[in-house]
Order: structure tokens, then sequence, then C-alpha cells
């Protein structure tokens, strides 16, 4: 095919070629030297903190600061070394209780913050050492539900314990405040330096991202972290080749542990109170999904999906965002259902079609409409006013719809082909039906659901996440 | 060493002097990977001993013995696929290196002088191979490598844990005449030029002729018979368990 040689194999024969096939994007983006690619997402982040007062704005810089380093944090322990742990966020809870336990009435401690932050983050440590001991002898799904186990043992002892009684006492102790919370805390005060404005914690936040960016990155590519790599893939052939396969488990997991607490300490630091149902599962599967999302195994790959997951959502508070969000993943989906442009606008025009046969149909059983103005929300409630029907009961015709929708979707995914182009126009109107009325008005849920879709579309699409690589594995 | 009331591998004694190289020959099934991972501390025998030197490596987990000096490869090449060349080999440098989790976070001079030390070595390594396994190739990953290359690095990767002792697990399966002439060159020079103990196994009869100082004979996990390659090749025991009763013996 190119310069064949005798004495060279067509592998590398072909070499300069597939170098020169490259897209020329995906070349341009290799010649940005690393520190360039990083050091604009920093860049960003510093020239905003200095320059910005939004207290709205600094707190989502805060909260994605927080979500960074919790992602950086599973990604060593879940990408790195392959360990799957489900009770992560507990050493979140721990990092917060811990210090609000020692810088609130709860028990009279209010210790300086210099001893307090120090000494939970390596508490954190010790209890991820010994967590990481039982550990040692399972894989995969056994590993994942005795650390799920550990992580709902840690929610139910804080839980619990409002209410001990020691057997050499007579009356019961309140520790954790149980399923109260623990408000009043002292904010950070390092050496005299008070720590009153969110902007305080932003900064600190930031500089400590980007120190662990550094030294992640580090460790990523020298001796621990080509360990990580090894015992990830075939954890038998490196213990033959040297490696002491558990004590590197042990050191992925106990780091992972300590920059969980460490940024538990400053999270209950800056909302000065702590609540148990901010350290469960849902935040949990929040981490995880960032650190598939950007691609587990990859630095890169965490900062950008946790930067997706922290951002997005709060994008989607806007009506506006969300509802072009919807259409423009209505619309994509139904293009590349479609494969054909034409095909594309007949769908289109039977959306359409049933949406004025259902006004006519609502019309004429005599359903009572709701006022534009209730539902209205967003520009697509504008331009949809006068095509869309929507009932005044919207929460009964809501949940109908999405009972209806779901039922489509399930007959579509097991229809014949020519069913499936029927059912495709009805799935696509109830879809927008739900959307303006139920869905749009309801951000929270409404919130959930894009990113789940996306996430799950995005699984589909590219498995591996978007910076990971993809992996052959051996069964 | 026996598998509940299979005993794979029954009353069996081999010795290996410094610098030698011995093969162990035996139709499939005879005990030879099994002797292999006993030795390379994957299986815990059910009695007996194996010592390097003096020292007892029965008990200790496969990295221990494998810093004591017992390297090995596989025989359906387990490599870090999604690792690149380079990687594979330097990341069996763990054993003999020093950099912890702090050092390298921090970027200390001893950890970087570590982690240049550790990959001028295994570019040395992978050149042991002629020019198949250098230049861009160090940074594509394991599985881009063609089969025979894919053995190479099971080898330089099993050399970059600094082993006295080698064992190869049919180094030259599905080669070809060529490469397993490569293969049987290898084997010789590890020995001259590492000082090598090597322990092979292998079925080319070839490449046993051609580099043993000693061959071993397994059937049925009992050793059938020992000597030069001769002396084995002509054993009736072991033309019986190759090529069946009442067949004449060939080369």
């Amino acid at each position: 095919m190119s310069n064949l040689r005798i004495g060279t194999d067509e592998w590398v024969a072909q070499h300069e070629e597939r170098l020169a096939s490259q897209s020329p994007l995906n070349k341009l983006f290799a010649r940005i030297p690393l520190w360039a690619k990083w050091g604009s997402f920093f860049v960003i982040a510093f020239v905003f903190g200095a320059f910005s007062d939004n207290q709205y704005l600094l707190r989502v810089g805060v909260n994605l600061a927080l979500f960074l380093m919790l992602s950086y944090g599973l990604n060593i322990v879940v990408g790195y070394a392959g360990i799957l742990d489900l009770g992560y966020v507990a050493f979140y809870g721990f990092g917060a209780y811990g210090y609000a336990l020692l810088s609130s009435e709860q028990l009279g401690q209010h210790w300086p913050t210099y001893i307090t932050v120090p000494f939970i983050t390596i508490l954190t440590a010790i209890l991820g050492y010994l967590i990481s001991l039982p550990s040692r002898r399972l894989f995969g799904d056994y590993l994942a539900i005795v650390t799920l186990f550990f992580g709902q043992v840690f929610v139910q002892l804080v839980l619990a314990s409002d209410n001990i009684t020691f057997p050499w006492a007579d009356d019961y102790v309140d520790i954790t405040a149980g399923s109260n919370g623990i408000p009043g805390l002292d904010t950070f005060n390092f050496f005299g330096f008070i720590f009153d404005d969110i902007k305080d914690y932003y900064w600190l936040l930031m500089v400590s991202v980007l120190i662990l960016t550094i030294a992640i990155h580090r460790v990523s590519a020298t001796r621990i972290g080509r360990a990580w790599r090894t015992v990830r893939e075939d954890a038998l052939v490196s213990e033959v080749m040297g490696v002491s396969v558990n004590r590197v488990k042990t050191i992925a997991f106990v780091a992972g542990a300590t920059i969980a607490g460490f940024a538990g300490t400053i999270f209950a630091g800056m909302q000065t109170s702590v609540f148990i149902n901010g350290f469960d599962l849902p935040l949990m599967i929040m981490i995880y999904a960032a650190v598939i999302l950007g691609g587990s195994g990859s630095l890169a790959g965490a900062l950008i999906g946790a930067t997706i997951m922290t951002i997005l959502p709060e994008l989607l508070r806007v009506p506006n965002y969300g509802a072009i969000l919807f259409f423009v993943a209505l619309t994509l989906t139904f293009f590349v259902i479609s494969k054909k442009f034409n095909r594309f606008l007949i769908y289109v025009a039977l959306i359409i079609l049933i949406g004025f046969a259902f006004q006519l149909a609502m019309k004429a059983i005599g359903v009572t409409q709701a006022n534009a103005e209730d539902w209205m929300v967003g520009l697509t409630g504008d331009l949809l006013k006068n095509w869309l029907f929507v009932p005044e009961n919207r929460i009964l015709w809501g949940n109908f719809a999405f009972i209806l929708l779901l039922t489509l979707i399930a007959f579509f995914s097991i229809a014949k082909p020519i069913w499936k182009q029927v059912l495709l126009p009805f799935i696509g109107f109830t879809a927008i039906f739900l959307w303006e009325v139920r869905l749009i008005a309801d951000v929270s849920t409404t919130r959930q659901l894009i990113i789940g879709a996306m996430l799950v579309v995005l699984m589909i699409l590219r498995p591996q996440g978007l910076f990971g690589q993809t992996r052959v594995e051996i069964l | 060493m026996e598998f509940g009331a299979l005993k794979t591998l029954n009353d069996l004694t081999i010795e290996l002097k410094e610098k030698e190289i011995v093969s162990v020959i035996g139709p499939n099934g005879a005990g030879k990977t099994t002797l292999f991972n006993v030795i390379s501390g994957l299986y815990k025998p059910t009695s007996g001993s194996v010592k390097l030197g003096t020292e007892e490596m029965l008990g200790l987990s496969p990295a221990a013995i494998n810093r004591a000096g017992i390297a090995r490869t596989f025989q359906n090449v387990r490599l870090f696929l999604n690792m690149s060349v380079l990687e594979n080999v330097m990341s069996a440098t763990f054993g003999r290196t020093r950099s912890g989790l702090f050092s390298s976070a921090l970027g200390l001079k001893r950890s970087r002088k570590e982690e240049a030390e550790v990959k001028e070595k295994a570019q040395e390594l992978l050149k042991f191979f002629g020019t198949r396994l250098t230049g861009y190739r160090w940074d594509q990953p394991a599985f881009s490598l063609s089969y025979a290359n894919r053995r190479r690095l099971e080898i330089a990767r099993a050399l970059a844990t600094d082993p006295k002792v080698l064992l190869l697990d049919e180094p030259a399966a599905g080669m070809n005449p060529k490469e397993t002439q490569e293969i049987t060159e290898i084997v010789g020079s590890l020995r001259a030029e590492r000082g090598l103990t090597v322990l092979i196994i292998e079925h080319d009869m070839h490449v046993v002729e051609g580099v043993s100082d000693r061959v071993v004979a397994l059937d049925y996990g009992v050793k059938i018979a020992e000597g030069d390659f001769d002396h084995v090749a002509t054993h009736p025991d072991v033309v019986e368990a190759y090529l069946g009763k009442g067949s004449t013996a060939t080369k």
C-alpha cells in the first residue's frame, strides 16, 4: 500500500500514513502542551475569582471545586486502581461530621482550624485504611457490596448516634444530633484570618484543586501510578511481576479517602452546618456519573465530568435553557433515528398533525383548557400555545402522559420496523406534551431526567466516557 | 501438588544448577505449567518445598518470590494490554524501586532520578530484541503488537524484574521457523550475557535441542526421564507419551 520494504512489517511501514490521517482538529489539539490545556481551566477560575463578586456564581464555583476534588479522589480509587468503591461518599461525610463535632456546640469543642482540618483529614485516612483491610480479598461485585455496606453503616451510625446509652451511664448521649444535623459550625479561622466571605473558600478550594491536580498527575505518571494501572489490568500478573498488589490498592484507597475527608472539612466550614442526608447515595451516584462521564482513569476526564455535572444542573434551572436543551435533544434523536432527511420531515409533519388532532379531540370532549399564562414557561411556551392543548388538570394529565410515553417506548423497543415508524410520531408528540404540561414547571425533576437521559445516550454512543481510552479486555 | 483428588504433580523433584538451561517437556496436561505456578507462588503445593539456593520460597507471596529473583512468562501471553510497550516493561521494575506516593507527588529529585533510570533500563531491555520493539513502538499500546512481538515483550517484562532464574512457558509457541530460531538465540544469550538460570517449557524440539543443557520429561505429573537431549528424546517412555505405543523413535 505504501513504501513497503523487505524486512519491515506492514504495520510499521504504514506508520507515516496513520499519522497523516489523523483529523486536523485532533492534531491541533495534540499540539497544545499539557499545561496549557489544564492552565486554561485554572486561568479562567482565577481570573473569575479575582474580578467577580457575584455570590451565586462564586457559590457555583465552590460547589464545582468540591465536586472536582471528590471526582479526583474517586477517579484514583475506581479509575486508576480499579477498586469499585460504592461507599466513597462516607469519607466525605466523615470529614464533614468530624469537623462539625470539633467546631460546634454539639460536643462543646471549638478547636482551632489549623488543628482540626489536618487532624480530621488524617483521621479519614486512617478510616480509609481500616476499611480497605476487609476489601483486600474481594473483587468486583463483592467489593462493591461490601463498600456499599460500609457507606450505609456510616449513615446509620450517624443517624443513631443522637441516642446512645453507654453501659456505665444512666442517661443517653447525643453525639451527632441524628437526623437533625449540626448547625452553627465555626467557619474557618486560620491564625486570625476569618473565612467570612464565600470568596475566601473559593480561593482555598481552587488552590487546593490546583495542587491536587499537579500531585495526582505526577503520581499517575510514575511508579505508583503504573502499579495502579497494572493492578487494574491484571492483578495476578502484576503480583508475579513484583508489584505488592495489596499495598498498592491500599495506597489508592487511602489517597481517595484522604481527599474526600479534606474536602468534607472545607464543605462543613463553608456551609456552617452538616446534614447526613447530603452524604448518602444520591451524591455517590452523582460523583460516579461525573467520573464515568469524563472517562474513568483520566484526570482530565474527571475535570470535565465534574464540570458538566455541576454546571449543567445550574444551567437547567433557567427554564429557557432547559427548554432549548430538551427540544434540541428531541430533534437530534429524531434526526438520528430517521437517517434520511425526508423521513425526518415527515415525522415532524406527523407530529404537528397529531398535535392539532389532539386539540380538536380534547375540545370536542369538552376538557377544560388551562389558562395560557399558567403553563407558558420559557420561550417554547410562547411558540406552542396555539398548537398544543394543555388541559387544566395538568398534574393528572401529565402523569397519564408519562405512563403513556413509557408504554409507547416499551412497545417501540420490541416492535417490528413497520410499527416502529408508526409509533415514532406518537412518541414525539407525547414527549412534547409531557414536557410542556408537567416537566418544564417541575424544575428539579426535569433536571435529573435530562441529565440521566444525557448519560444514557452518552454511554451508548461512547462507553469509555469523554476522555477515556477504549480498553481492550480479555474475558 | 493436589487439586482435590487430582494429583497434578506427584513426588516431583527438579534441581537447577546456576546458569544452567533446563527444558521441561511432556504432553499437554503433564503438569508443566502447574510446576511453574508452584515455583512462582501462584499455587501452594499440598506438600514439598521450593528453594532458591538455601532460601525457602514456599508460602511467600508471588511478589516476594519475584523480588527474591524468580521471574516467569505465561503460556497464553498475559501482557498489560492497555498500557504502552514501554510501560509494560517499566511497571515490572516496581520491586526494585522505591519512590512512594509522597516523593512522586512532590516531584522530589530522588523520585525523578529513579523514574529516568527506570525508563532507560526499560529501553535497554527492549533494544535486546533488535529494532522490533524500539522507537515509536515504545508508546504504542501493547494490544497493537503482533503475536511474536507480544511474546518478546513478555520476556522483556520478565527481565525487568532483575531475576536470577527465568521461567519461560512455551516461548516459541505459534512462531514460524525464523522466529523460533531467534528465540533459541535469545535464550542462549540470556545465559551468556546476563548469567541467568533458565527453565523452559517447550514443545518444539528444535528449541529444546538447540538450547538445553538438560531435559526433563514429565507425564501425568511424574518425571519419566531426565538427562541430555539425546538420551531423553530416545527414551521409550517419552516416545510412548508423545507418539503412542508401537511407533518408532523419530527426531
